[in-house]
């Protein structure tokens, strides 16, 4: 007893006072759109469809990149032959809807296959601001500073699973924040769900969200909760993101995101901090 | 010279050795039980069995097996005629068991002579006759849910005695599957499994994908073994292309296999501790894996040491100087971690929950064709780096830790001596790190009508990758063992006679893969 004792207060406090105070190595990619010559290179190259390069027209591209599907594999940044794409220290991501995590950029293309950067299209559906007054509005301020989370797998890696149970280690400790994982659903105020839900998990998934109580909230974590990422949607195994199966309030994406990004996420969905997008989609 | 060998041995004539440790022999249908026989006779293991589409019908059954002298593989494989079944070897190999019946739920065809011919992979809204990996079977088709029970549990009848339903959605940060626990009172009569709840069709998914981007399907079979899978993944496409990764790769690959070994090992180590309420050794332990998976981040660029693994080599290096500081954080966290198992181990409180308790005895762990930890925690001593040598592995010296009891502290025990053991890999490769390139090139088309197989001593025990490819050289079949597919049911024999509370504490001293089982 007593040498565990000494061995705890030789250790110290492990616990991180600003867990968001460095940046990643690397966080989403980057475009440089008036460098990009709308090649198709970074498409090709990307395995889950998150850059994706469609014509528009005889005179028109349009090249779209989701960070909700990008699993952060960098296969874009060797592909491009511009160096148009750079790797961004994004700091935690977090968005509301699929369509804040998604830009599109038309090219104007000239008879001799020439693309040039034209613009980038209005996103579509609620600002960032705006969804954060309408998820307020929906709570009603009754979550106080305190959450209880009901973690579900619907069907991920175990990936995403092993960087929320580091939420909760030593080093962040995300009790402190007054969040705290809880053993059942009617216990929840929110649920924490990683996918891509599979066609086994539907139905445990719609039952659980059916046994949380109101206000509920869902959070999607990882490529695959957010898209269905490398495994894709509507296939005879994989329905998909978690917004195909139960509304979804906050989405995280990365693959898996760091526990710096999913705490993140949780702060956002309490309303405690702001959501935030990657540098390339500002 | 060794296909002479396996000829005699096996007693058949058209053996050949297709790939250097790869010998591969078509049989008759009606043969394979008897070559089962004569290869466990003569010390071979069942590493994987499974099915392939062989088109108008037919289907094929592979039986892969495992052998240590000479190192590789043997495949025995027959066609079964349209409508046919084929014989089961279950009864008499029992590893087979779960294999066979995903040959049924997956291609068709019924294993004749199987103990418990039910569905394995097909949950009971599954359709009949929906076959996934058949070719003609389109992975956007539309399934429709059915009703209808496919298995029923198994009854417990009798005064006291009730089932415990645990899962899909269990009470932690685990991944999903459903337990059935027959009890009476305390102790645990026996327990039934349903899994598979977290199938992703990835066997089906690697046949669409370009083979390019297979590797980071493999990285995302089992999140937390994403280099173990790359590996053999990547091992098996270089086989097919023919292609030798560069010496600094290999080292390089050894270092980041050990890395992904002692973070989970270490992880462990402190869920076993949290599962016995044993809160500073657990806090501890979470501690050290932090610190370690920032320094893969810092080092690599992500925390699971995902997108290292390339085909042909790795995507990443180490400077003389990281290595150094990679050298003394390992240094640290070896004593760090020495001092948390003499906590634990010294502790009474905690030696008398994890004694005896989840015995996996020798004989059931090789008769079910146990692997990895949970194999040398009862007495099974196989190690693929050891027995059939992959990347950098042969001209390393290591130990293969064996313990022969077979219970939780044998297989924390296993896990605590393995981290010592890739420690001390890691410091004889970041040591004498060789001098080249990072990557052999890679040709731009695989071969066509072409299959090998990428093995992969993984932290939780072997990862295999059978790949074959089609007319056009793209994917045509994908068959992904995980240790997790052949150590689940052995969970079910380490279980009975335990009480309910110590079953938290068994199953996360196997700690096996959800994900990596159901694909």
């Amino acid at each position: 007893m007593l040498s565990i004792l000494t061995r705890s207060l030789r250790t110290g406090i492990l616990t991180e006072k600003d867990p968001f105070a460095a940046a990643p190595p690397f966080g989403f990619p980057v475009i440089d759109f008036a460098r990009c010559i709308a090649c198709d290179k970074c498409a090709t190259a990307c395995p889950t469809g998150a850059i994706q390069l469609t014509p528009a027209g005889p005179d028109r591209k349009l090249l779209r990149m989701s960070h909700a599907a990008c699993i952060q594999c960098r296969e874009c940044l060797t592909a491009c032959p511009e160096q148009a794409i750079s790797k961004a220290h994004d700091h935690e991501v977090a968005a509301y809807t699929r369509d804040q995590l998604t830009r599109v950029a038309s090219f104007d293309v000239d008879e001799a296959g020439r693309a040039t950067f034209r613009g980038v299209a209005a996103q579509p559906g609620p600002s960032l601001d705006e969804s954060a007054a309408r998820l307020r509005e929906r709570i009603q301020g009754r979550l106080g500073r305190s959450l209880h989370v009901r973690q579900v797998d619907a069907g991920s890696c175990n990936g995403c699973e092993l960087e929320i149970a580091a939420t909760a280690n030593p080093v962040f400790d995300l009790e402190r924040f007054g969040i705290h994982f809880v053993a059942s659903p009617r216990h929840a105020d929110l649920l924490l769900v990683t996918g891509p839900v599979t066609r086994n998990m539907e139905i445990a998934l719609r039952r659980t969200y059916e046994a949380t109580p109101e206000p509920r909230i869902v959070v999607a974590v990882g490529a695959c909760g957010c898209s269905g990422g490398l495994f894709g949607e509507g296939t005879c195994s994989s329905v998909g993101a978690v917004d195909q199966v139960v509304p979804v309030d906050v989405y995280i994406p990365g693959c898996p995101p760091r526990p710096q990004a999913i705490l993140n996420g949780l702060l956002v969905a309490m309303g405690r901090r702001e959501a935030r997008l990657a540098a390339a989609l500002r | 010279m060794s296909a002479a060998v396996w000829r005699e041995r096996l007693g058949v004539e058209g053996l050949v050795e297709e790939r250097p440790g790869e010998w591969v022999v078509r049989a008759e249908l009606s043969e394979l039980p008897a070559l089962a026989d004569r290869a466990a006779g003569s010390g071979l293991r069942l590493a994987s069995l499974f099915g392939t589409d062989e088109g108008e019908g037919r289907t094929a059954v592979h039986h892969l097996w495992a052998c240590a002298e000479p190192p590789g593989f043997v495949r025995v494989w027959a066609v079964v005629p349209a409508g046919a079944g084929f014989p089961s070897i279950s009864a008499r190999h029992p590893a087979a068991n779960w294999f066979e019946r995903e040959v049924m739920d997956a291609f068709g065809p019924v294993p004749a002579g199987h103990p418990n011919p039910n569905h394995v992979s097909l949950h009971d809204d599954w359709p009949e006759g929906a076959f996934e990996l058949r070719k003609d079977f389109d992975e956007r088709r539309v399934v429709p849910r059915v009703g209808g029970q496919y298995r029923a549990y198994r009854p417990v009848t009798g005064e006291g005695v009730f089932h415990i339903p645990v899962g899909p959605v269990h009470a932690g940060i685990i991944e999903p599957g459903h337990f059935r626990f027959g009890v009476a009172g305390e102790p645990v009569l026996y327990l039934q499994l349903r899994l598979f709840y977290v199938h992703k069709g990835i066997e089906k998914r690697f046949e669409r994908l370009p083979w390019r981007h297979g590797l980071f399907l493999a990285e995302s079979i089992s999140g937390d073994t994403a280099v173990g899978h790359a590996l053999a993944w990547v091992h098996a496409i270089e086989r097919l292309a023919g292609v030798e990764p560069p010496p600094r790769a290999r080292h390089l690959r050894v270092a980041l296999l050990e890395l992904e070994r002692v973070y989970n090992h270490v992880a462990d180590v402190g869920a076993i501790a949290t599962d016995v309420a044993f809160t500073v050794p657990a806090s501890r332990a979470q501690a050290i894996r932090e610190d370690l998976v920032r320094s893969h981040e810092r080092l690599f660029g992500s925390r699971l040491l995902r997108g290292t693994i390339a085909a042909g080599g790795v995507k990443c290096d180490l400077t003389l100087r990281s290595r150094k500081e990679l050298m003394a954080q390992l240094a640290r966290l070896g004593r760090d971690f020495k001092d948390l198992v003499s906590l634990l181990i010294d502790s009474g409180t905690f030696t008398d929950r994890v004694d005896g308790t989840g015995v996996l005895e020798t004989q059931v762990a090789r008769e079910l064709g146990v692997v990895g930890v949970a194999a040398r925690a009862s007495g099974l001593d196989l190690d693929l780096r050891r027995d059939q040598p992959h990347d950098a592995y042969r001209g390393l010296r290591f130990e293969v830790p064996v313990e022969e009891v077979g219970d939780v502290r044998a297989r924390l025990m296993v896990r605590a001596r393995e981290v010592e053991q890739s420690l001390s890999l890691l410091a004889q490769v970041l040591d004498a790190l060789p001098d080249g390139a990072l990557l052999s090139p890679l040709p731009d088309a695989l071969p066509a009508e072409a299959s090998a197989l990428g093995w992969a001593e993984g932290w939780r025990g072997e990862c295999l990758h059978w790949v074959r490819t089609d007319a056009r050289g793209g994917i045509d079949r994908v068959k992904v063992t995980d240790p997790s597919s052949r150590n689940w049911p052995a969970l079910v024999r380490a279980v009975p006679g335990n009480i309910v509370p110590d079953f938290p504490v068994i199953n996360k001293s196997f700690n096996l893969s959800y994900a990596g089982n159901d694909r």
